[in-house]
């Protein structure tokens, strides 16, 4: 561990700090410091994961009448062998065939029309640039549960009820405020020389964005598609209203199969819900060496 | 990155028409935004001027009488504060945990990769999941009170999710523990974005980490560090779908925020007009507060006059 | 370094593929039903000829588990075998997210067939014009089904939809429990009741499960004490005038207190939910539930190792309340029922008639979906519970839906608020009793 970080802004104990200070022996200490502050917000994160992950190895019995119990007892492998390759594996392959249509298509539409938006409200200056901005963010204030009815009847309107884009598109539209708000404020600072540069070099903006900006922005874009992903991963209401037929689901609306009127089957939920976050995550780990890659060190010098 | 001024262009020869250029590039945003989200929001404000049960035709205008009805209610105001606990409590405590985090995760370590996906992990986990997990582990004598327990804190226990007094408290703590991992990933991303040798360079020029922290990084990550808790503060007003997984908005309306009683007055009493008010006031709170944090404090991102050092 | 323009490539190709892929999907999302041909009462019971043109039925239920689900999908693969121009496409959803997918849902889409409870739901889509009079269409066979039950879906007069399941709200105890607390048989008063509890309470268990959390239980419990103090008239009225500013009203908050007061509750019970209760029963932890039919299996499926209380388990009926208006054979009850929209095709009604005989519905007894309404089918529940039920149900001199079935909108959701803050010891009967004449003004 090299420099181990200096503070944390709030709950540090002053004790570690103080030691911070001193010279030497400084760096290992602290680190130190900061690797046990890790592993205990690790464990505080990993405790409820883990009752997920194990609950569905458990029954419902289980889970309800013995709740103290991480482990299970007796082990129950149905739920996870149902899900993945049981009675449920049918239902669980299709949804999550038809999460990935939905979320590839979603994030691409996001993502691209996103980054060409949020370019030109952080780098070109115009009339009506910061109105436009507030209309996108508007986007982030209105709680989307109640434009629902008016929503799904425009959707029908455009042909897309029961079909995968009439989800795709909405989600879509709905990912925009959040991912132009974040992306406006790494274009921006993006220095002016690179875009100088490339002007010189013959660019015309198109160029400048596409072969310059959007490689540099790296960390922010798979930021971006990170959370849209996640957003449209586990989205429910859309789904369930837009879609009829079950070969159609999405993976959150399989959860549906394991409730029924009054009570619901806790144990096969957890398991299927856990092991329908594994794409997403896979998704994340892919992302995560773009966000923390590193940036080109050496792009602009002194 | 050194900042710079003057990092836009508003106008040049160099640009073939300079509008043609936003055109095509905001065009696709703002056609697919329009209509799936512009226009959905504008009818559904629509149905607020309406006494209307969602089913049938829209018939019954009634005018403001929606809003009075929803400023006047004693369960609105209830969702207002429960909501503004949770937008205080975000900023005090959740975001420097996040950055705190951000910054531990920033170094280079064994194993940093496993614990950066350790801590999205609950952000992706889906609200249903949330719910039931958490459901059975704040039960009595489930695994927090046996915990309790075992360290010797036995006094500690509350019912956590039946206790009126607490029980938004006990969700403030579900929430934190889900939504840190985004906050975190934001501001990684913006961390990302401070080459070491800035830091490095403050160190060497006999500035303590503290001081390096504060004047150096902390101002750079800013923009980030802005979007992050507007992001926050907005979440904070939408609060939705953990408290509706968890308790429904109870016991009784102990945890009912905003988004909770406009989805109930919606969607399960079948009073759609009524909700829609709910959520245009929702969108009008959150409008103020986006609209004066854009004006104060995002500024100075617009403006772009910040440079890396203070001195 | 991913190449953007292979990605671009990509997302191309597989936008093509998308819309390609799914407007054959969007295509049978259109209004399901062909323009209704020949006069209503033809299609009563003729099967279609192979020449007639092809139907496609939209049937939205909830039976996501099974065997309902299973049985629900071979009725209509009979149906569709012995009409093979009729396509019946089923949609099945959870409970409330069935209702929040109808909610959002615009008059011109809705389904042909769709789950219902009766009452006051089907009430308003009857007043906006959503649903099908099919009183003319199903007089030849209605007599077939209950009355009772019958009646419960129909509003004005008019018969709406059909149910195909009723039951009744009754207690379900654990026998080796109340035989260790020394009770030998179940209480027939209130007061009987009420004194059983805290011997209940000194054998070591909690004598009563509620779920806090999800609210109808409790509700269901204050709606017996209402029905048993004023009567089913007089709750009838209360419905009617929206005024529940009643005496009966009123006494039935004060029996909860009184209840309250003797902590009969399981631990935890302010944010129990209702699965959580059934373990309760189920796990032998507690002594009482009051539930409707389902509760044997919720609480098997709750249970450790799935295994229920088997033959321990034993109902009786809501103690009678004395000096109180109603009689001991009023119940509270409720079922499932099938809704038919405006549009729907005369063989939308026809299959309905088919869903009702004798041979399916024994089957949905035997296999424990539901009690079945079709007269005649009484024999297939050999369950000595579910027989009991059954009884109640029969020798119902006025039978209530549940109450936030019974009506709908503010007022329906208020029945659970103002109940569970009575029940969390958070309100005062008058104050419930004014909360619920106040939603029903909204």
């Amino acid at each position: 561990m090299t420099t181990g970080a200096s503070t944390k802004v709030s709950a540090e104990p002053t004790a570690v700090m103080a030691v911070a200070r001193t010279k030497g022996a400084r760096r290992t200490i602290s680190g130190t410091a900061a690797y046990v502050v890790l592993l205990a917000v690790a464990a505080a994160i990993l405790l409820p994961i883990l009752y997920a992950v194990l609950g569905g190895f458990k029954d419902n019995g289980q889970l309800a009448g013995n709740p103290v119990a991480l482990i299970p007892d007796p082990w129950v492998f149905d739920n996870y062998a149902n899900v993945l390759w049981g009675e449920n594996a049918p239902a669980f392959w299709g949804e999550l065939f038809n999460s990935v249509i939905v979320a590839i298509v979603a994030v691409g539409i996001t993502v691209g029309c996103a980054s060409a938006a949020a370019f030109v409200f952080a780098r070109i200056r115009f009339r009506g640039r910061e109105a436009m901005y507030t209309l996108f963010v508007f986007g982030l204030l209105f709680p989307t549960a109640v434009a629902i009815l008016p929503l799904y009847v425009l959707i029908r309107q455009l042909g897309l009820s029961g079909n995968l884009l009439g989800v795709a598109l909405p989600q879509a539209a709905f990912g925009l405020p959040l991912s132009i708000v974040i992306l406006r404020p790494f274009f921006r600072s993006i220095p002016m020389e690179l875009e100088d540069a490339a002007r010189i070099d013959g660019c015309g903006s198109f160029g400048f964005f596409w072969r310059v900006l959007l490689p540099l922005s790296r960390p922010a874009l798979a930021t971006v598609s990170v959370l849209a992903i996640v957003t449209t991963w586990n989205a429910f209401i859309l789904p369930l209203v837009v879609l009829n037929s079950e070969d159609q689901w999405t993976l959150p609306l399989g959860v549906m199969n394991f409730a029924s009127t009054y009570s619901s089957d806790a144990a096969r939920t957890l398991a299927f819900t856990v092991v329908s976050l594994i794409p997403a995550l896979v998704f994340y780990v892919i992302a995560e060496r773009h966000i923390v890659g590193g940036l080109t060190a050496g792009s602009v010098k002194g | 990155m050194f900042r710079s001024q003057g990092r836009e262009s508003s106008s040049g020869p160099r640009l073939p028409g300079k509008w043609l250029t936003i055109s095509l590039f905001l065009a696709p945003a703002l056609v697919v935004y329009l209509v799936f989200v512009i226009i959905p929001i504008i009818q559904a404000a629509h149905f607020s001027l309406y006494k209307w049960n969602g089913l049938g035709p829209l018939e019954d205008f009634i005018g403001l009488a929606n809003y009075q009805v929803a400023l006047a209610s004693e369960v609105f105001w209830q969702a207002v504060g429960n909501n503004v606990l949770v937008i205080v409590l975000s900023l005090l405590l959740q975001i420097p945990f996040s950055l705190g985090l951000a910054i531990l995760l920033n170094r280079r370590f064994p194993g940093r990769a496993i614990f950066r996906l350790l801590f999205f992990v609950p952000y992706v986990l889906s609200e249903a999941i949330t719910g039931i997990v958490f459901s059975l582990l704040l039960q009595p004598d489930a695994l927090v009170d046996s915990g309790l327990k075992g360290i010797g804190l036995e006094g500690l226990i509350q019912d956590w999710l039946g206790n009126t007094d607490i029980v938004m408290l006990t969700l403030f703590v579900i929430i934190s523990w889900k939504y840190f991992g985004f906050h975190m990933i934001l501001l990684l991303a913006g961390l990302q974005g401070i080459p070491r040798e800035i830091e490095e360079a403050a160190l060497i020029d006999g500035a303590g980490r503290r001081q390096a922290f504060r004047y150096v990084t902390l101002p750079l990550i800013g923009p980030t560090l802005r979007v992050s808790v507007f992001l926050s503060v907005i979440g904070a007003l939408q609060l939705f779908d953990l408290v509706w997984v968890m308790t429904g908005g109870g016991p009784l309306t102990a945890t009912t925020t905003m988004a909770v009683n406009m989805f109930k007055s919606g969607f399960e009493e079948q009073q759609m007009g009524y909700g829609s008010a709910l959520a245009v006031l929702l969108f009008l709170c959150a409008l103020v507060v986006a609209l004066l944090y854009q004006r104060f404090v995002l500024r100075r991102d617009i403006d772009g006059a910040v440079t890396a050092y203070n001195g | 370094m991913s190449n953007p323009r292979r990605t671009l490539g990509l997302l191309g190709v597989l936008a093509l593929t998308i819309s390609a892929c799914s407007s054959g999907g969007s295509a049978s999302s259109a209004p399901a039903s062909a323009a209704p041909s020949a006069a209503p009462s033809a299609a009563a019971s003729a099967p279609a000829s192979a020449a007639a043109e092809p139907v496609t039925i939209d049937w939205w239920h909830i039976a996501t588990g099974d065997p309902g689900k299973a049985d629900f999908a071979a009725i209509a693969k009979a149906y569709e075998a012995a009409h093979p121009n009729v396509k019946i496409k089923i949609t099945v959803t959870e409970n409330e997210a069935f209702k929040t997918k109808l909610s959002a849902t615009p008059a011109d889409a809705y389904p042909d067939l769709f789950q219902s409870w009766g009452g006051g739901t089907m009430a308003a889509q009857a007043d906006a014009g959503l649903l099908q009079d099919i009183t003319a269409a199903v007089a030849p066979w209605k007599d077939t089904v209950n009355a009772g039950a019958m009646s419960i879906y129909q509003y004005k007069g008019v018969q709406y939809g059909i149910p195909w399941d009723m039951g009744m709200i009754g207690f379900w105890y654990n026998k080796d429990l109340f035989t260790k607390a020394g009770i030998t048989s179940p209480p027939k008063t209130w007061d009987e009741y009420l004194a059983a509890l805290p011997k209940l309470k000194a054998a070591g268990v909690a004598p009563l499960a509620i779920a806090g959390k999800d609210k109808w239980p409790s509700m269901h419990l204050w709606s017996y004490l209402l029905l048993r103090n004023g009567g089913g008239d007089a709750l009838s009225q209360m419905i009617q005038t929206g005024d529940w500013n009643t005496d009966a009203c009123t006494k039935a908050g004060q029996a909860v207190l009184a209840l309250n007061a003797l902590d009969p509750y399981q631990k935890g019970y302010a944010s129990a939910d209702y699965n959580s209760e059934a373990a309760s029963v189920g796990n032998g932890k507690a002594a009482m539930e009051l539930m409707g039919q389902w509760a044997p299996s919720v609480q098997k499926d709750q249970s450790i190792g799935k295994k229920g209380l088997g033959d321990k388990l034993g109902w009786f009926a809501f103690p009678t309340v004395t000096g109180g208006a109603g009689a001991a054979t009023d119940g509270i009850g409720g079922g499932n029922g099938i809704a038919v929209s405006k549009n729907a095709p005369p063989e939308a009604i026809d299959f309905l008639q088919f869903f009702m005989s004798k041979e399916n519905q024994n089957k949905l007894n035997t296999d424990g979906v539901g009690l079945s309404t079709t007269v005649g089918t009484e024999t297939t529940v050999t369950d000595p519970n579910l027989q009991q039920v059954l009884a109640g149900r029969g020798a119902a001199t006025f039978m209530q839906l549940y109450l936030d079935q019974a009506t709908s909108g503010p007022l329906a959701a208020a029945f659970n608020d103002a109940t569970v803050a009575l029940f969390l010891g958070k309100s005062t009967p008058e104050k419930a009793c004014q909360a619920l004449t106040d939603a029903a003004k909204k």
